[in-house]
């Protein structure tokens, strides 16, 4: 099984190193790419000083915009397996190969790694206020789609041939994350979770403030809401 | 019902602002398909600047007291549609902009593999300058 990791990254040239001694470590058998939509720092440097393809967009496409680039070249390179994993450090490699799992058993499209499955409780798990906000969209999602899922904002996820093509074709933008679990529901793709622990960001601020939360809540609410029905 | 003065100027007005769009598009600067909803509601609006009764008989159909409310609902109608053609037209230029970022994207690292393929079989400079 061919496999790509795209790592998005936006400024995140002192994250990123970390990250990629990581995968290099405990997913030695998956080729990389980092998607660097104009950082202003030295973040395709470093990428490319430590091996990895460099997706290099001369303008800022936002993280589903450089999500989708990644889905474009792994359909292009025909990778059979994608698993997306954030440049901030706050996901850990070592459980690409059981993300991967599902897949290669055949028994789901797209992987979502969970921070909230599992007993053995503990790593990061985000303030209240953000934890009732996955709350609210684990029940949207269950209410428009059917689909069960415990973590929907989670960006550690693998992907098998189907949902690459289906992302290389229509990928959410803005805040994509729970929108793109509706689209794989909708378009027929199963979706399932495995455990996963993550991390609190090691550097820099989350790109969500206050106002950024509330924008958050109506466009994903929306999105999700008016996203059409299979094709 | 219009005073036959200020029918006279609406009409140029509106006439000037069609002209204007055609030659836009004549020279180039905006294209036929984006003129379309200017060049049609402008049209639209010169009928009802030269035939006020339409725009009476359109009142009364709607309930409408003052004739020249109607008009104003008119207006706004036109900028509106015209705006929201302009929004239609800018998120589908976004979505191509964010298409082709992404092909430059990919394109600029199949050109860097290449250019790292082919200085490895050419490991000296010297052979290529020769
Ligand atoms: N290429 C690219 N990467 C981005 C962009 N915006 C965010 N990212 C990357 O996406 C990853 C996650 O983004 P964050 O803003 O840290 O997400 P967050 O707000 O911390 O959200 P959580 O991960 O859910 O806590 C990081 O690796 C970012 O570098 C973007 O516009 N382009």
């Amino acid at each position: 099984m061919r496999v790509l990791v795209i790592v998005p990254a936006y400024n995140e040239e002192r994250n990123l190193p970390g990250v990629l001694r990581a995968l290099h470590e405990h997913a030695p058998f998956a080729d990389v790419c980092v998607v660097d939509d104009g950082s202003s720092d030295a973040t395709a440097e470093v990428a490319a000083s430590h091996g990895a393809t460099v997706l290099q967009a001369p303008i800022n496409l936002g993280i589903g915009g450089a999500m989708q680039t990644g889905y474009l070249w792994a359909q292009r390179r025909g990778y059979d397996a994608a698993v997306q994993i954030d440049g901030d450090g706050q996901h850990d490699p070592r459980f690409i190969p059981a993300a991967l799992a599902p897949l290669r058993d055949g028994v789901a499209d797209v992987v979502i790694g969970s921070r909230f499955l599992g007993e053995d409780a503990g790593g990061f798990r985000s303030t209240a206020a953000r934890r009732a906000g996955i709350r609210y969209l684990c029940w949207l999602l269950r209410l428009t789609n059917g689909v069960r899922v415990t973590d929907p904002t989670s960006g550690f996820r693998a992907t098998g041939r189907a949902a690459i093509a289906l992302y290389a074709k229509s990928y959410p933008s803005d805040y994509p994350e729970p929108e793109a679990i509706a689209v794989a529901q909708r378009s027929g793709l199963r979706v399932v979770e495995v455990p996963v622990r993550m991390a609190a960001r090691e550097h820099g601020e989350s790109s969500i403030g206050t106002l950024g939360a509330l924008y958050y809540f109506v466009k994903v609410s929306l999105s999700i809401l008016l996203l059409p029905g299979a094709p | 019902m219009i005073p036959f003065r200020l029918q006279v100027a609406g009409v140029v007005v509106l006439l000037a602002l069609l002209l204007w769009v055609l030659w836009l598009v004549r020279t180039g600067r905006v294209s036929l398909r984006e003129s379309l909803s200017w060049v049609l509601s402008t049209v639209a609006a010169i009928v009802f600047t030269i035939h006020p009764e339409l725009l009476a008989a359109l009142a009364h159909a709607l309930q409408i007291e003052v004739a020249s409310n109607a008009l104003f609902a008119l207006a706004i109608l036109y900028v509106l549609w015209n705006l929201m053609t302009l929004t239609i037209a800018t998120s589908v230029n976004a979505r191509k902009i964010r298409r082709l970022t992404q092909e430059c994207a990919m394109l600029r690292a199949e050109l860097e593999e290449q250019r790292a393929a082919r200085s490895q079989s050419q490991p000296s400079p010297t052979g290529e300058s020769s």
